[in-house]
């Protein structure tokens, strides 16, 4: 099992603000990492990093060996390395079939091949009735399911999930979680930005909590739950008991 | 020698001094609108006609015209912006570009056909005075043009900073979503900016006809000024607008004496072309947002 | 669009397009249908970066003048013909554009749009100063050798209707491949979200680069044609600025990033200025500038995707159509 994803020393300020700290964490292949922490705690900003959106002021990313840092966004997915936002950004003018095909254009420039390789990623999210459909008409929620039909045209061997399963009812995130298990069973390595507890404890055996811009805990779900640093990051000192006296909170 | 510089400068200054009113408004209107008034120049051609008309046919003095160019110009600005501009509001920046544009082109154009291309004219009883100090050559007419302009900055930059519509405003322009769930008025800080940042426009042109022609090209010039003067002073930062325009009055009047007589526009593109080439950060050059 | 009647529609069409100079003779209509060309030609070029990728420039003016000065220098200095120095004007315009590129995309936005007027101005107050490059402000003619063919200058001007016509042919049909390719795509993409473009692969700022050469080569084979066809070229004609806006206006009139869109939005616009001119004699300055303004302001207002949107929107009505290419119905 090789080291899929490798941070380390990753640091970036904005001005005054410290927003990520010498963050370092690894995630295997095939793994599926849990990035959680309080709103403001530095999780996207560490996505940008890792994507080449913003610049690391210090540290390194590397990519199953490969070092990534000040490589250009198109180059990191390039290498295998794609992403979603937390807030969707889809092509509103193009359809579900075009978004997706733009995606598979980079493993291969042929329309018909593309289209194939895009209607297969649209099946695999669910979105494959609404192929022809404007990006911009669809759901907030199936355009996340866009954007990730468009990560994975790219063919990616690690993704980046970044709050997909926000303001989604129960059954939904059931679902989701569905389809992040079949990600992992296709043999992706997945690092996931989460706050729905349920499906973090559903998805990932591995979690990073961040506050601050600096990791606080890593460790399997059991570790994180009692952690009495996550307890205090997330609900402040007051809620700090002994190990082993209080239940795991969702 | 030093001389001569020091009355570049002056000159500089005291030109520089109108470039700051409108690039005041165009980096007001980026700051809080979020858009690029293409036709800020129009404005200060508009203002320039009013108080040509106003001295040629009722004899009032440009400076008088102030009273009356810069509230009409405050409620056109308002009008325009809620009957036009909060139309194209959106994410797209297409329909924004080219809205104001058209309009630029229309005003233009309209100006064109109703005033022909004939320079105006305002001859004042103080057009020709000038200041005689240590040697140095101040134009009444100008330094007074560049008195009020500051006045009328300071009084902007009072409003911003003081009064809970200027808050409003400056609030609208770190964070619409926020400031809406405030209870900011969004249409309504933004009709305000705009009419002020007309209304600056407005008094540039009364300032200039005292020493300066109109005619209807006249606001591409000024509107070059200020484009490069906001990018240089960073996008919606209005003292950082006034210190760049200052700045830019003074290179062009240095270029004019020091290089050539047309080479003040020479002079304007190497800013910009060197701020795009070294510094465009603040300028959507940098990645996210 | 359904093939069914799209095909013949088009032949027709082509026809109609091809037999014109034929059946009209008229010196005056003649130089409407090549004035219309002309700007489709040059509204395809704007219209593959600023109407796809939504980079909207309004300094195209800049190539247009570099072809026209880069083919009547070879011309009237070195006696070369304009055809070849058509081709080279539209390489010394590609070569432009790396510089003005590398320049301008550091901005995004209205601040992008600036600084393209901004290198256009620049470049014409060039060839204002400088006259030994180029005849300064007064311009020149270029000699008028009558019929001749290989320095591209006719007798009848069916054939310039032809030249452009060809030029016209030749904009279209890369446009055509281009949009029904992965550029095409990718063109798209890059306008709508050019971070989500980069996420997945585009290398926004390559693709940027190279349809920028692309569209400121075919602009430049415009200029060309335009001097060949006046007889005549000064910085002020060559470069000016209202042949950037022309370019860009007709795109958005007609339907910014759409195949035809330029096509549509030239034939509306210079008929209209064409009516203006014969309803009030020559052109009464500002008036048709004025018109264009207030089309423009209409489009924007009411309709931003264009006439082709118009079209578009009531071609969706129809049942059984299947959507072609990268984009739906806008």
């Amino acid at each position: 099992m090789t080291d899929a994803l490798v941070v380390s020393g990753l640091s970036k300020r904005f001005g005054g603000l410290r927003a990520v700290q010498d963050l370092s964490f690894t995630v295997r292949e095939n793994e599926t990492l849990a990035l959680i922490g309080p709103n403001g705690a530095g999780k996207t900003t560490s996505f940008h990093l890792i994507t080449g959106f913003h610049r690391a002021d210090t540290g390194s990313v590397s990519a199953f060996g490969r070092e990534i840092v000040g490589l250009r966004p198109h180059d990191v997915c390039a290498l295998g390395l794609a992403r979603t936002f937390q807030v969707a950004k889809p092509f509103g003018a193009m359809t579900v079939l075009g978004n997706v095909m733009t995606g598979a254009f980079l493993r291969d420039r042929h329309v018909g091949i593309a289209r194939d390789k895009a209607r297969e990623a649209i099946a695999f999210v669910g979105l494959s009735r609404h192929e022809a459909t404007a990006a911009k008409d669809l759901t907030t929620i199936d355009q996340r399911r866009l954007e990730m039909a468009r990560a994975l045209a790219t063919e990616p061997r690690i993704l980046l999930l970044d709050e997909v399963m926000a303001g989604l009812n129960p059954a939904e995130i059931d679902q989701a979680v569905a389809l992040v298990g079949k990600l992992s069973a296709r043999g992706l390595t997945i690092v996931i930005v989460e706050h729905v507890m349920r499906a973090i404890m559903a998805v990932a055996r591995h979690i990073v909590v961040l506050d601050h811009g600096q990791k606080i805990a890593e460790g399997s779900p059991r570790e994180i739950v009692e952690n009495p640093e996550v307890i205090r990051a997330y609900l402040g000192s007051g809620y700090v008991h002994a190990p082993g006296t209080g239940d795991a909170h969702a | 020698m030093l001389e001569t510089v020091a009355q570049a400068v002056i000159n500089g200054l005291l030109i520089g001094g109108i470039y700051a009113l409108v690039s005041i408004g165009v980096t007001l209107i980026f700051g809080v609108v979020k858009i690029v008034n293409f036709a800020q120049g129009e404005f200060v051609m508009i203002g320039m006609y009013i108080t040509y008309f106003l001295f040629s046919t009722l004899g009032i003095d440009p400076l008088l015209s102030l009273l009356v160019s810069m509230p009409v110009l405050f409620v056109a600005g308002a009008l325009i912006q809620h009957v036009l501009i909060r139309r194209v509001l959106g994410p797209n920046d297409m329909p924004q570009i080219f809205l104001t544009f058209a309009l630029s082109l229309l005003l233009l154009n309209l100006s064109l056909l109703l005033f022909s291309a004939n320079y105006r004219t305002v001859h004042t009883f103080y057009s020709d005075e000038a200041i005689h100090l240590g040697g140095l050559y101040i134009p009444v007419a100008k330094l007074i043009a560049f008195v009020v302009a500051m006045v009328l900055s300071g009084a902007l930059w009072v409003f911003l900073r003081t009064t809970d519509l200027g808050k409003a405003m400056r609030a609208a322009a770190q964070n619409r979503d926020v400031a809406t769930l405030m209870g900011i008025n969004p249409d309504l800080v933004f009709a305000v900016a705009f009419g002020a940042a007309l209304a600056l426009a407005g008094a540039a042109g009364s300032l200039l006809m005292p020493f300066y022609s109109a005619y209807p090209l006249v606001g591409q010039v000024f509107v070059l000024m200020a484009f490069v003067a906001v990018v240089l002073g960073t996008l919606g930062n209005v003292i950082g607008a006034l210190i760049a325009s200052l700045m830019m009055g003074v290179a062009e009047s240095l270029g004019i004496q020091f290089v050539g007589a047309d080479s003040g526009l020479i002079v304007v593109f190497a800013m910009l072309l060197l701020t795009l080439a070294f510094k465009p950060t603040g300028l959507g050059g940098g990645r996210m947002r | 669009m359904a093939v069914r009647w799209t095909i013949p529609a088009l032949l027709l069409l082509s026809a109609i397009v091809l037999v014109l100079p034929q059946l009209v003779h008229n010196a005056f209509a003649l130089d409407i249908f090549i004035r219309i060309l002309l700007f489709s030609f040059i509204g395809v070029a704007w219209n593959l970066m600023g109407g796809y990728a939504r980079q909207l420039s309004l300094g195209h003016a800049a190539y247009f003048g570099l072809g026209a000065y880069t083919s009547t220098i070879m011309q009237v200095d070195f006696s070369i013909s304009p055809w070849i120095g058509m081709i080279a004007g539209g390489i010394v315009a590609m070569l432009a554009s790396l510089p003005i590129g590398w320049l301008c995309f550091r901005l995004r936005g209205p601040y992008f749009t600036i600084a393209t007027i901004a290198t256009a101005q620049a470049l014409m107050l060039v060839f204002l100063k400088f006259r030994d490059i180029a005849w300064g402000a007064e311009g020149t003619t270029i000699p008028n050798l009558g019929s001749s063919p290989l320095m591209m200058q006719f007798e009848t001007k069916a054939s310039y209707y032809y030249v452009v016509l060809g030029l016209l042919a030749i904009g279209l049909s890369i446009t055509y491949r281009i949009e029904k390719s992965w550029m095409g795509y990718y063109l798209v993409a890059i306008g709508e979200d050019e971070d989500a473009a980069e996420a997945i692969g585009v290398n926004a700022p390559r693709i940027k680069r190279d349809i920028y050469m692309i569209s400121a080569f075919l602009t430049a084979l415009a200029g060309t044609f335009y001097v060949q066809y006046i007889y005549f070229i000064d910085p002020a004609t060559a470069f000016s600025f209202n042949i950037s806006i022309e370019a860009a206006l007709v795109s958005i009139v007609g339907g910014i990033g759409t195949l035809w869109g330029p096509v549509i939005g030239t034939v509306l616009l210079e008929t209209t200025s064409a009516l203006l001119q014969s309803w009030l004699g020559s052109t009464t300055g500002g008036v048709q500038l004025t018109v264009y303004a207030m089309i423009l302001m209409a489009v924007i207002l009411w309709r931003p995707t264009g006439l082709m949107g118009l079209v578009s929107e009531a071609w969706q009505r129809y049942p059984g159509r299947k959507p072609a290419g990268a984009r739906a119905a806008p």
